[in-house]
């Protein structure tokens, strides 16, 4: 694609090219090709323009949470919005008496986004370890089998297809089909086969804290939680990791496929092969999944239980970045906490940023040297 | 994305006020109103039933929620604003002070305890501070000694308890928080109360409906949702003890009663009540106010004839108007939150000009 713009492109501006009876009327040319460049530029820097300033517009939004915070948001697991007012306790745990008055204290509102980061990154990780595998196997069916099946087509509308299904279809999948799936059959056959295996208790009971004492309590098993997440993630960006995956692997040299089987390399081995050429390829088509995963919103909210806790079992509900932001944004009271909701945002805006930066690098940095 | 949602929204009603104002047909006046959405059906309806009354007279009501509707109404861009929770002293600040404004009570909501448990025949019973201790997780399963010493000869089953709560801010979290911290320290301690807490474990919800989800699909679970939302969607609730030890069902009259309880301390034009754990016999204690905040000088609308409009709408609405309340299971205001709500409409003026 690249090539041929530029080559028209160089072609069409070329001063060299054009004769002198041509030249009247390349000159007439001028205003319209002024025009476009103009066009084109006003464009492209509308769109770094855009970033500029949403990057901009959360910075300063987010500002009295950043300064309030600053990079201890990132590690803190308390998020409650309201203030809490107590007796003061003495070392010894009395409450303190001040002239016959018990002493209150109130506790401001207190915001930090480990739970959300903590959600965010595990249930994107669950999901690229259940879809990346199929994704590859799709896109190595896609590449390597279906044309000679004459599959590839109908396989790839199929797959970009799932793609344009709105991220809403596959949350109410997940709430009404997978959700009632999850706990009444699979949550129960887990935790029958597994919950006697020294080493995974945590699996099924949680410590909470109540009146100051850790209590073990086992967590009931609703469908909706961190397990539940990760799987309408992990459907939701096969189709993304899938096509990008298939592009990569297609643009693998032909020479090299045959050079393999060539050297006796059975089928499997050339595959392999086939994976390896395009591995750095293949990890952007991942990194992409990962974004789209980290910054998937109504479908997620939908199914992770929205709980703002950091809990070890894959049975616990959970909260992501997104998932938080569409839970509360709406009648969020202005000041801190709203602030503090803009500071996940632009904590996601720039993790997205990263995992696109790194995709692009790796996509772009070997796909098209290939091409040429 | 949600403040430009809400920013659209509220540009949106005013600019539906503008043009409203540009465009009138002779006679016709348009007004708008904004905020809470737990009254939101019930404000429609009566938008259309007064259509009946005095065809003259077009509303449009924005249910964008309850901070959405206080900073509408501060901004000058709707006629009314509406909200479940009482404006706070800074928000009156921004109003220009309490005698600058008029709230007052419209009807009355109560937040109940729903639940899902297989098997059972009879609605549960439930106190105060055995719900406190539901929601902290002191008490996990249905078969507990104290929820077993309130609801004598019913067989609860040995089932997880699942709490369920709402992930926004709201007032129905406002009102169960509240009432929850006047019946446990402990929950007033660490929980506390507010339109948005950090509850210790459970399953969230955003709206009635994430909240009624969580409950349908999860054997075990217990929420708290608005009465008339789980008698719509025909949801199992409880009977929550009251300050004189029975055991009441939320229903109009029962949460109505509560109401009748404050009117004496209604007095001003700034009308407000926490009408919870009320005194009474047949009170039930989760019950609460949802408000309509206006400028007491009406010069946000730009007529005589839309400031006579609106206090008409208003007058019909708490008045003949309530009778529709009671059919959408919400709750009406008493004869003496009647009278506190008009002496507060009568102080309304228009650019200084008395208006009754």
């Amino acid at each position: 694609m690249t090539t041929d713009v530029s080559a028209i492109s160089a072609a069409a501006l070329s001063p060299n090219a054009s004769s002198g009876d041509a030249r009247s009327q390349h000159r007439s040319f001028r205003l319209g090709d002024a025009l476009l460049g103009l066009v084109c530029r006003g464009s492209a820097a509308i769109i770094a323009l855009m970033l500029g300033a949403l990057v901009l517009v959360l910075l300063t939004s987010a500002m009295p949470a950043i300064k309030q915070f600053g990079l201890g948001f990132l590690v803190s697991s308390e998020w409650r919005v309201n203030e809490l007012e107590r007796p003061v306790k003495d070392a010894a745990g009395h409450v303190v008496m001040e002239e016959g008055e018990v002493v209150m204290e109130t506790i401001k509102p207190a915001f930090g986004a480990l739970p959300v980061i903590y959600g965010t990154a595990v249930s994107s990780l669950i999901a690229l370890v259940v879809a990346v595998p199929l994704s590859l196997g799709a896109a190595l069916f896609l590449v390597r089998v279906a044309p000679t099946l004459r599959l590839a087509g109908p396989l790839s509308f199929l797959i970009e297809f799932l793609a344009a299904i709105p991220s809403l279809a596959y949350g109410i999948w997940g709430l009404f089909v997978l959700a009632p799936f999850l706990q009444s059959r699979v949550g129960p056959a887990i935790q029958a086969t597994l919950e006697n295996v020294p080493g995974l208790r945590w699996l099924f009971y949680e410590t909470v804290t109540i009146a100051g004492k850790a209590v073990e309590r086992p967590i009931p098993i609703t469908g909706r939680d961190m397990l539940c997440g990760s799987l309408v993630l992990a459907i939701m960006i096969l189709p993304i990791v899938t096509s990008v995956s298939r592009d990569v692997l297609k643009a693998v040299p032909r020479t090299q496929i045959e050079g393999t089987l060539a050297l006796g390399a059975t089928w499997w081995q050339s595959c392999v092969a086939m994976l390896r050429y395009g591995r750095s390829g293949l990890f952007g088509a991942v990194m992409l999944g990962l974004a789209r995963a980290a910054g998937e919103t109504m479908a997620i909210t939908m199914v992770i239980g929205n709980n703002n806790q950091i809990n070890p079992s894959p049975f616990a509900p959970a909260q992501t970045m997104a998932s938080l932001l569409a839970n509360e944004f709406a009648e969020a009271s202005e000041g801190l906490h709203q602030a503090s909701l803009l500071y996940v945002a632009l904590v996601l805006l720039v993790m997205s940023l990263l995992f696109n930066i790194i995709a692009r690098r790796l996509v772009v940095g070997r796909a098209s040297p290939a091409g040429h | 994305m949600s403040i430009i949602q809400r920013a659209a929204w509220v540009s949106a009603v005013g600019i539906s006020i503008v043009v409203g104002a540009s465009s009138v047909h002779a006679g016709e006046v348009r007004l708008g109103g904004a905020g809470a959405t737990f009254p939101a059906p019930l404000y429609t309806k009566w938008v259309a039933e007064y259509e009946k009354v005095e065809p003259g007279v077009k509303i449009d009501y924005r249910s964008i929620g309850s901070g959405g509707g206080v900073k509408a109404i501060t901004d000058k861009t709707v006629a009314f604003g509406a909200s479940d929770a009482p404006l706070t002293k800074k928000e009156i600040e921004a109003l220009g002070g309490e005698d600058k404004i008029v709230q007052f009570p419209a009807v009355i909501g109560g937040v109940v305890p729903a639940y899902n448990v297989p098997g059972l025949s009879q609605p549960l019973n439930f106190s105060g501070d055995v719900l406190a201790d539901i929601f902290m997780g002191k008490i996990s399963s249905w078969d507990d000694p104290r929820l077993q010493e309130l609801n004598s000869g019913v067989n609860l089953p040995k089932l997880a308890i699942t709490p369920a709560f709402r992930t926004d801010g709201s007032g129905t979290t406002h009102v169960f928080t509240s009432y929850l911290a006047t019946q446990s320290p402990s929950f007033k301690g660490e929980v506390g109360a507010g339109k948005q807490v950090k509850w210790p474990l459970g399953q969230g919800g955003k709206g009635n409906e994430g909240v009624a989800a969580v409950i349908q699909q999860t054997a075990g679970s217990i929420g708290y949702i608005e009465q008339n939302y789980a008698v719509a969607n025909k949801i199992a609730y409880g009977a929550v003890r009251n300050k004189a030890g029975k055991f009441i069902l939320a229903t109009p009259e029962t949460m109505s009663i509560a109401g009748e309880g404050a009117a004496a301390t209604l007095k001003g034009t700034v009308l407000r009540a926490d009408i919870w754990d009320q005194p009474g016999d047949k009170t039930y204690p989760i019950s609460a106010f949802t408000y309509i905040i206006l400028h007491k000088d009406l010069s946000n609308l730009k007529t005589d004839a839309e400031a006579k409009a609106l206090v008409g709408f208003l007058t019909w609405a708490t008045g003949s108007g309530q009778k529709f309340a009671t059919d959408m299971d919400y709750a009406p205001l008493s004869s003496g939150v009647k009278i506190a709500v008009d002496n507060a409409l009568a102080t309304l003026t228009h650019n200084g000009k008395p208006l009754k």
